[in-house]
């Protein structure tokens, strides 16, 4: 074995005697990925066949209620749930948060109807989503709407096939991605294995600083250096384990994707048509997080400023670049600040190729941005190095 | 042997040399001791010798071979033991002595064997499982020093290799260097153990502020500077007026509570127990120069200062 490799075996030696280390980097991203996938899976449904699930109370009990109950249960997003029982009852079921809402159907529909005034009650669920709380509002308005027109022109539109066809009519409008046949926007699991991923590659900034710290400070980079090893042997033997690492991390958390959480009763993780071209940004941001993680190394002084540091620049990156919050939620500056977040970048990549059936074309902008924030990371940190020295 | 020259070295940040024209002679197989106040430039010098700073070309010779040129230090089959516990805590001993075989490019065989041999020098063979941080600190200075046995040097550098350890554990490193001596390893030795280095080293050379102010061999050193001494030690420091009564040959150390004078002021020194007697006289000794008060006459300063 060569003296690189020797560095290496060191390095990896002491990663495993290093049990929080550990944790920080397999353990931690996995959890997330379990626990987020499944508390925001509803969240992100909307994306996919699952549906909204209500409870109704039809006070009215006319033809027209009956009607318009019918036009809800043609809407492919909306489940009734089983709802007998008395209005307080369906309201504790719903501040249970067991239906998405509450529609309430006021006795004397028709004529409030009629006279444009409410006829229709809807109580959300404590802490329903604005996106759903959107969907169900446009629904409901249409199909009132629609039932309004029928009820008072009914014989009209009767005879004026050109109206009731108008009124129905679904096809005026297309709607697809703009990538052909692809998602535009992720699912719980889309969107959080690579998120997670992500902050969990940046994370290595923490051992891998800590350690080195430890070395200059206990003068084994002294003793090393005097026995003859090079700059380029110390860097060598510091960046291939963890970027080995880094890669253990992607396969590791995609086969959770894959396999544990559809196993779990979520999602499954597709890979998209260009799998292969994961392989690239992964390299991308695993080099931008170990180029990173040197220049915190050189950043701070010791053990403890380093673990804080990196600590909270990972965080603060996270929170910018779509890791806790999706970007396509985020408004419009925020999403231009975004763009400043490497794990941003990386995030977009992994998207082209999970959403966007991208290749390695595609997400060659995103992984040259890490790249350059790769050499950016290395020069500076060359330069606290000469001064140091 | 190692040859130093009219060597000079300035940090780039800092204005001030260093080293300021230092020229040493340390012959091959000599147990040579370097001693200097802190920031007297033991460590530069020794950092220079070890290949950590560069060193000018001409200036520093090892077996005839100049250290600036390629190749110099790998011939001189050196090996510096630094101060701090230089291995990884968090690996047992075995994988340090392992890791650090490997560094050098010793094959499977030759790092057994190597691993053996310095285990068995530094009394560590039994401890090969144990992980290091676990280590007494005796234990531990030993496995720094047994890492710098590895690669068999002829040439080892130590900086204060006894730091911070009780009083067994020191007796039995300063019997390991001196038998490593004994086998013929040139050692150059830094310590703040006045007493250590006066057992140990057949040489010595005292730098002050960058400067060698003494070298040579210890016994013709101290018989050089007169074979008799007259120490004070005070309860308190001295004040600026009591040492305005001081004659300028008494040397005032230890922050104002040591006075060391020449058997000549004698009779100006018991005139002085008289008049410091409000300061509270600790301890009156008449004796042997010994290295520390040569220490203490050259630099002005103690050690630890």
């Amino acid at each position: 074995m060569s003296a690189t490799g020797f560095l290496i075996r060191k390095e990896l030696q002491l990663l495993g005697r290093d049990p929080h280390g550990l944790a920080l980097l397999f353990l931690m991203p996995a959890v997330f990925i379990l626990v987020m996938t499944f508390a925001l899976q509803n969240q992100y449904s909307l994306n996919t066949d699952t549906r909204l699930d209500y409870l109704l109370l039809d006070r009215d009990q006319s033809e027209a209620s009956a009607r318009f109950v019918e036009g809800l249960g043609e809407v492919g997003t909306f489940n009734r749930l089983q709802d007998s029982g008395d209005e307080e009852a369906l309201r504790a079921r719903a501040q249970a948060d067991d239906a998405k809402f509450l529609l309430i159907i006021n006795a004397g529909f028709a004529e409030q109807l009629a006279a444009q005034q409410t006829a229709v009650e809807l109580l959300f669920a404590p802490g329903t989503s604005p996106i759903f709380t959107g969907v169900v509002e446009s629904q409901v308005s249409f199909l009132l709407k629609r039932l309004s027109l029928e009820l008072s022109y009914g014989e009209l539109l009767e005879s004026a096939d050109d109206i009731r066809q108008l009124i129905n009519n679904n096809d005026l409008y297309s709607a697809s991605s703009l990538f052909e046949g692809e998602q535009q926007y992720p699912t719980s699991v889309q969107q959080n294995v690579p998120a997670w991923l992500l902050f969990a590659m940046f994370f290595i900034a923490i051992p891998l600083s800590t350690t080195f710290i430890s070395e200059r400070q206990q003068g084994t980079l002294t003793r090393l250096r005097s026995q003859g090893i090079g700059r380029g042997q110390l860097l060598a033997g510091k960046l291939i384990p963890y970027f080995g690492i880094n890669l253990l991390q992607v396969v590791m958390l995609f086969l959770i994707g894959l396999y544990l959480v559809p196993w779990l009763g979520g999602d499954q993780l597709t890979l998209g048509q260009h799998p292969w071209a994961l392989l690239v940004i992964a390299l991308a941001a695993s080099l931008a997080a170990v180029c990173y993680a040197l220049l915190v190394a050189q950043l701070a002084g010791t053990v403890e400023q380093a673990t804080m540091f990196a600590a909270v620049c990972n965080i603060i990156m996270a929170a910018l670049g779509g890791v806790m919050v999706p970007r396509f939620i985020m408004p419009a500056t925020m999403q231009q600040l975004s763009d400043l977040s490497p794990m941003a970048w990386g995030l977009e990549g992994f998207f082209d190729i999970l959403l966007r059936g991208g290749d390695v074309i595609a997400v060659l902008p995103e992984a040259g941005k890490l790249l350059l924030f790769a050499a950016t990371m290395v020069a500076l940190a060359t330069l606290i190095e000469r001064r140091r020295a | 042997m190692i040859r130093i020259q009219n060597l000079r070295f300035s940090y780039p940040a800092s204005q001030q040399p260093s080293l300021r024209d230092i020229s040493l002679e340390i012959g091959e197989g000599s147990l040579f001791g370097l001693l200097g106040p802190n920031g007297a430039g033991k460590t530069t010098l020794l950092s220079i010798l070890s290949g950590l700073l560069p060193c000018p070309p001409g200036q520093v010779w090892i077996n005839d071979l100049d250290l600036a040129q390629p190749g110099t230090l790998q011939k001189a089959r050196l090996a510096l033991v630094p101060q701090e516990y230089a291995f990884y805590l968090p690996l047992t001993v075995q994988q340090n002595l392992e890791f650090f075989a490997g560094v050098q490019g010793l094959d499977k065989q030759q790092r057994q064997q190597r691993i053996a041999q310095a285990a068995a020098q530094t009394g560590l063979s039994e401890r090969l499982g144990d992980r290091a941080g676990n280590l007494s600190g005796g234990l531990k200075r030993r496995l720094n020093l047994a890492i710098g046995l590895l690669n068999e040097p002829r040439l080892l550098l130590l900086d204060e290799p006894t730091v911070g350890i009780d009083p067994h554990s020191r007796h039995f490193i300063l019997q390991t260097i001196a038998a490593l001596n004994a086998q013929g390893t040139t050692v150059i030795y830094t310590s703040h153990y006045m007493e250590e280095v006066e057992s140990l080293c057949d040489r010595i050379a005292i730098v002050d502020h960058g400067e060698i102010r003494l070298q040579g061999e210890l016994q013709t050193l101290l018989e050089q500077q007169g074979s008799e001494r007259l120490s004070l030690e005070l309860q308190r420091p001295l004040g600026a007026s009591e040492r305005a009564l001081l004659a300028p040959s008494v040397t005032v150390s230890d922050c104002g509570r040591q006075l060391d004078a020449q058997p000549a002021q004698l009779g100006e020194m018991l005139s002085l127990v008289q008049q410091l007697q409000h300061l509270g006289i600790v301890r009156v000794r008449y004796g042997q120069h010994n290295l520390e008060s040569l220490f203490l006459d050259l630099t002005h300063r103690n050690l630890r200062d």
